[in-house]
């Protein structure tokens, strides 16, 4: 069983860098998802975890061993890619059959090892097919069968099911899930997909233009984000953010209304946002209402209705009752708790606790 | 116009769709369809070009079966088709293989191996003979008598002849086939070259079981095509050997220069055009076959 650490990694593309320094460590069968905007580095990580990309700077340590010079196939991880990569020409049985190519079992081993995973996957009665003959979950089965056999001490998922239909893909995120549970080896998923990020990982990495920006478990990535970034990109829609200035324990936002943030560690006159999260800010009575203006749009979700407000001309997306709510055009104030608000320094981003 | 615009949607789409097709469709009937039929209703026939046509029956096929040095083009021909595909098909690949991994200069090193591609074959034809002739003047011969080796006769001997032809016509395809197989190699996804590398298999695994595989809609596309070719050889034998077209003694000399020695020298139309026949056949069940062997199954 294992442990994986990247230690100061760095990879430089061209003079360009585009890992500065990552460092995480990732404990024995945990789950954690590298998740961020495209070119945030993520895929660049995992995939210098596999062995595909070269190491520019830094260590990667598997199970107690650097890695570095290690060839894919000596670092004991198996990778299942985005676009599957099952070989069309082969049937389900020859391609797991590849994960095993270099292993020294015998011939009967592998059979029975094949078996054992395909009933693990469901998939006992399609090992006699060919990929074009499999509709996409059950290609991303295969996928995920030819890197079990190989048991190794980490999976590593690049971007699994993007490839698939939104309900597919919901269906194959809580399979990937109880998967883990039952084989409980260490899993890294790359995603771009923060919900994604959000029901699976044990841990969730935040990743921007090659900097670790948070590493948490989803609640605390969710309810005290580090900065204003890992705050707008996790959660949707995104958190609101209100400009504002410090001053005196408490923030004037920019429409001039004063709402209190005692005790927080920031001097006077700073230019902070306040980050409040649409299911935070709902209509209030005109008195108790910190901003007013007008619904632009109001989206009926069933449950609730999001409701996008023109306040000074910025928008504002607030949630209303999923019943009776308001329609565009109306005039309406929204309140919120100051408790449910997050202060950000507006020139760093960093969070103000 | 009253009439057109009461037509459905469907009815003008055909309306225009046949308008369209009506060029190439006529285009083949005169330029290819009819000839070729008229060259079938002429194998059955005698003319001498100017004179009348008289119905001989089979005759002239009859005439050919009898006739030793028509078999001894038929074995030509297919000495070309059986050496050639294969060769050009190996080589092609292995250049296209190591190519396509080369970042070095890689545009003008394919521009290279197109170059011949795009070169007349006539010239080419008479660059090479001038590489086959003997000492003091041929390339080949030179460079052998520099490290002491015996002279070669290249065009004039009846086994040494062939291959002489076959190597020019291989090398003037091969830039043809390299684009090919380099375009089928491209197509293959990278993550299924990674995937193989994670599972460690042999660069020697990878090769047979997955980049060949992947690669057989392009391998069937350049056999049958460059069959076809082989096949149809001419110019670059009948000018390798224009003192004796097709010598020494016929051994270099394929179907398509005996059609064009019956037909333009002895003006014997109607064994001619049995002769294309023949080789029209040829070519129809050679290339069935292929696809027929090679197909997906």
């Amino acid at each position: 069983m294992s442990h994986l650490a990247l230690r100061n990694l760095v990879k430089v593309y061209d003079k360009t860098e585009v890992l500065h320094s990552i460092n995480l460590d990732v404990a024995d069968g945990e789950f954690v998802v590298l998740v961020g905007p495209s070119g945030c580095g993520k895929s660049t990580t995992l995939r210098m975890i596999a062995g595909l990309e070269e190491v520019t700077g830094g260590e990667i340590e598997i199970a107690g061993r650097v890695v570095n010079n290690l060839e894919p196939k000596d670092r004991d991880i198996a990778m299942v890619f985005q676009n599957y990569a099952i070989y069309p020409h082969m049937t389900v049985r020859k391609n797991i059959s590849f994960g095993l190519r270099s292993s020294k079992m015998t011939k009967a081993q592998k059979d029975a090892r094949i078996d054992e995973v395909a009933g693990i996957l469901g998939m006992t009665d399609l090992l006699a097919r060919k990929p074009a003959q499999l509709s996409g979950g059950q290609r991303q089965r295969v996928a995920i069968g030819r890197a079990m056999v190989r048991d190794p001490a980490v999976f590593l998922f690049d971007e699994p099911l993007s490839n698939l239909d939104a309900q597919l893909r919901q269906q194959m995120r809580l399979e990937i899930k109880k998967l883990h549970r039952r084989v409980q080896n260490t899993i890294i998923f790359v995603t771009h997909d923060q919900v994604e990020a959000m029901t699976m990982a044990d841990r969730i990495v935040i990743m921007k233009d090659g900097h670790i920006q948070q590493v948490g478990t989803p609640a605390e990535v969710y309810h005290t984000p580090a900065n204003s970034f890992v705050a707008q990109f996790i959660g949707a829609p995104s958190m609101n953010l209100l400009q504002g200035v410090y001053a005196d324990g408490a923030v004037t936002l920019f429409n001039g209304v004063t709402v209190p943030m005692p005790g927080r560690a920031a001097r006077a006159g700073l230019p902070v946002h306040l980050g409040v999260r649409p299911e935070d800010i709902r209509p209030a009575a005109n008195g108790a209402a910190l901003l007013s203006g007008t619904v632009s749009v109001a989206e009926p979700l069933g449950p609730e209705t999001l409701i996008y407000v023109d306040v000074n001309g910025k928008e504002i997306i607030a949630s209303g009752p999923g019943k009776q709510p308001p329609k565009a055009g109306d005039a309406i104030g929204l309140g919120a708790n100051p408790a449910d608000m997050h202060l950000f320094d507006a020139a760093t981003g960093e969070v103000i606790a | 116009m009253q009439f057109y615009r009461n037509l459905t949607i469907t009815q003008k789409r055909t309306v225009w769709a046949w308008g369209f097709l009506a060029v190439p469709i006529l285009f083949y009937v005169i330029i290819r369809f009819y000839p070729t039929g008229n060259a079938m209703i002429i194998s059955f026939q005698e003319w001498n070009l100017l004179g009348d046509r008289t119905w001989t029956g089979f005759d002239n096929y009859v005439t050919l079966v009898r006739d030793p040095v028509f078999w001894q083009v038929f074995g030509n021909t297919f000495m070309y088709l059986l050496l050639g595909t294969p060769i050009s098909l190996v080589v092609s690949f292995v250049i296209a293989y190591h190519l396509d991994k080369v970042r070095f200069a890689h545009g003008f090193l394919r521009a290279l191996y197109f170059l011949p591609f795009m070169t007349s074959a006539v010239a080419m034809a008479w660059v090479w003979r001038w590489f086959y002739q003997g000492v003091p003047i041929g390339l080949f011969n030179n460079a052998l008598a520099s490290v002491g080796i015996a002279q070669i006769e290249f065009l004039n001997s009846t086994t040494n002849a062939l291959p002489a032809i076959l190597a020019p016509a291989v090398w003037a395809g091969l830039g043809f086939q390299i684009i090919i197989f380099m375009a089928g190699l491209r197509a293959i996804p990278r993550s299924y070259y990674e995937a193989a590398q994670i599972d460690g298999v042999s660069s020697w695994t990878v090769l047979w079981e997955i980049t060949l595989p992947l690669l057989r809609p392009t391998i069937v596309f350049i056999v049958v095509f460059s069959s076809i070719g082989f096949l149809r050889i001419f110019d670059h034998v009948f000018n390798m050997t224009t003192n004796n077209p097709g010598g020494p003694l016929n051994s270099t000399k394929p179907l398509v220069l005996m059609i064009y020695e019956t037909a333009f020298a002895s003006f014997d139309m109607g064994y001619a055009a049995a002769q294309t026949v023949v080789l029209f056949l040829v070519l129809l069940v050679v290339s069935l076959l292929q696809l027929r062997l090679l197909r997906d199954r």
